[in-house]
């Protein structure tokens, strides 16, 4: 196996990992430095690379003296400037505030486009992975679970594992009524699904997933086969989205999300009907997601 | 917020350092004058009588042993530092230090004696070394430098340690794998990334071992008999032998000086040094 040192793979490390004793210019020019780039050269390459990420003024300050996102920027530049073939980012925005992250997410993105350098991007946060991924792996103790393109994972995700990740999913536990494309749940509720995972057994036992955006309320019992009903737990206020936080009979939870316009608040406690369209509702084989991950796909 | 430091440092420091150099320039009282000091007719008579060419060569020696033994202890404790912080799982480095000082709480002169039978002629040592060849007669090394040397590494080597190893603990280890990331390898790592993290602990640990190893005496008292003397051993015969506080003062304020001499020194030297390896490597912009 080649050295770490030897791999044409740069890293933006997680905490940034800056050399704390050299300023910004000087940890640009390390990697130069070790590869016995000529002076003019690397000078000309370290102020290219500090000037990409918009920290040319800042090139004499030490990391100590720079904010989260500076060092950030340096870390990149550090890591961009030996023109590495992938560039390997190790959840490098988790540590920075909400607003700061997106604000980078965008520039990364763009940065990428423009080098057209491939960028492997470590992060646990979903949200982070579909806005910038062309292509997601979804890895889970150290195996890759699904590889795909963000919508395929999110449509067509290949796991329960998959589609609790990506997204937020409600996970229904019962068994498959022989072959067919429908589940009894534990209480003896039938739910109808227009897919199921490929190599699913006769009477298997499963988890019927269906998400949040798909999960309508009403007040009177809907025509739809897949339904329940519900009381309001809590109203949970997402800025253009509702979330109904759903009990069910048997204590479970239910989340439903609507866009605003669409819904008005409901009073806790009031009774109504869940309901899905049965092209919204996925069978998976049955795997015990809390007790291995806690819950995966909550936020 | 800082004057207990301030008081604590003007009564343990300051105060007795006063008292030093104003007894420096005191003379020995007579016969029915109370105090160790007269103060009456203040003279540089001390000094003039304490450099003397036997100062001055004892004082060569000491430097010699003193910083012969913290670059001995620094190559030492270096290595030993860097394996407890860098090889040692975290649960185990704790003990390791612990075990760095528990010989510590025997007696200094204790086991300062102890090295005489070590080294003894008739010793264990001695006999052992003949018996496998490697010396045809027995070792003579006692109350010598080379005995004084060895005490002095042996009792001053967990200063250089702690220190370095202190510095060394808290380098975060992602900064070195971020040094190979960038292609450095392991020795070009060792040299940019863990060497000048570790600084400021390898000068504490060298300026530490190098003040307290200089201004040692019991050391050559015990293990250096009169070829072994250092400058500590002129200073306590005139204090405590020929009860001579005025000289002894002058002699410790001397002392004080020349050290702090060195020090500047070293520290220009060191100074300068980065500067020259500055000015080859060039400004990265």
């Amino acid at each position: 196996m080649l050295a770490p040192y030897r791999r044409d793979v740069n890293t933006v490390f997680q905490n940034y990992a800056l050399f704390p004793h050299m300023n910004a210019a000087e940890n640009v020019a390390y990697g130069l430095r070790q590869d016995g780039v000529p002076a003019v050269e690397r000078k000309k390459r370290v102020r290219d690379a500090l000037d990409m990420v918009e920290m040319l003024s800042f090139a004499d300050r030490k990391p100590g003296q720079l904010s989260g996102g500076q060092q950030q920027r340096v870390a990149l530049a550090r890591a961009l400037v030996k023109r590495p073939s992938v560039l390997l980012l190790d959840e490098p925005l988790g540590a920075l505030d909400r607003k700061l992250r997106q604000q980078m997410q965008v520039e990364l993105k763009l940065l990428q486009s423009q080098l057209g350098t491939t960028f492997i991007f470590v992060t646990h946060d979903q949200e982070e992975a579909l806005a910038m991924s062309d292509s997601i792996a979804v890895m889970r103790h150290g195996r890759i679970e699904q590889l795909g393109v963000p919508t395929e994972l999110y449509d067509n995700p290949a796991t329960a594992f998959v589609a609790g990740f990506i997204g937020t999913q409600n996970f229904i536990p019962g068994y498959r009524l022989g072959d067919s494309l429908a589940m009894r749940s534990e209480r003896g509720v039938v739910f109808e699904a227009s897919r199921a995972v490929r190599g699913l057994k006769y009477e298997a036992h499963v988890l019927g997933a269906v998400r949040p955006e798909n999960v309508l309320l009403a007040a009177r019992e809907p025509p739809t086969r897949n339904r329940l009903t519900a009381k309001i737990a809590a109203n949970v206020m997402l800025g253009d989205t509702m979330e109904f936080v759903l009990v069910l009979p048997d204590g479970r939870e239910l989340l439903s999300r609507m866009p605003r316009r669409d819904v008005d608040i409901l009073p806790e406690g009031a009774e109504v009907w869940a309901h899905w369209q049965s092209n919204a509702f996925t069978l998976f084989p049955f795997e015990d997601l809390e007790s291995k991950q806690g819950k995966p796909w909550s936020n | 917020m800082a004057w207990p430091a301030l008081v604590w440092w003007t009564v343990f420091f300051i105060v007795p350092l006063f008292w030093i150099v104003l007894y420096s320039f005191g003379s020995r009282p007579g016969a029915e004058a109370p105090g160790p000091v007269a103060l009456e007719t203040l003279s540089f008579d001390n000094y003039r009588q304490a450099l003397s060419e036997i100062f001055f060569r004892v004082f060569q020696i000491t430097m010699r042993t003193a910083g012969l033994g913290t670059i001995l202890c620094a190559l030492i404790g270096f290595p030993v530092a860097y394996a407890i912080a860098m090889h040692v799982p975290p649960r185990w480095r704790s003990i390791l230090v612990f075990l760095l000082i528990v010989p510590y709480w025997t007696s200094f002169l204790l086991r300062t004696f102890a090295w005489r039978i070590i080294l003894a002629p008739q010793g264990t040592l001695s006999e052992v070394l003949q018996a496998i060849g490697i010396l045809g007669r027995p070792l003579l090394i006692l109350d010598t430098n080379a005995a004084v040397q060895l005490g002095i590494v042996y009792n001053y080597l967990p200063v250089m340690i702690l220190p370095i190893y202190v510095a060394l603990e808290r380098i975060d280890t992602s900064l070195i794998k971020a040094s190979m990331d960038l292609g450095a390898g392991p020795l070009q790592t060792f040299l940019q990334v863990t060497l000048p993290l570790a600084a400021p602990g390898l000068f504490g640990g060298l300026v530490l071992t190098f003040i307290l190893a200089a201004g040692d005496y019991v050391v050559p008292t015990i293990l250096g008999g009169t070829k072994g003397l250092m400058v500590g051993n002129l200073i306590a015969t005139q204090i405590l032998a020929s009860q001579n506080l005025p000289l002894g003062s002058a002699m410790a304020v001397m002392l004080i000086g020349l050290l702090a001499g060195v020090l500047i020194l070293v520290a220009l030297l060191l100074f300068v040094l980065q500067r020259l390896l500055k000015l080859v490597r060039g400004a990265p912009l």
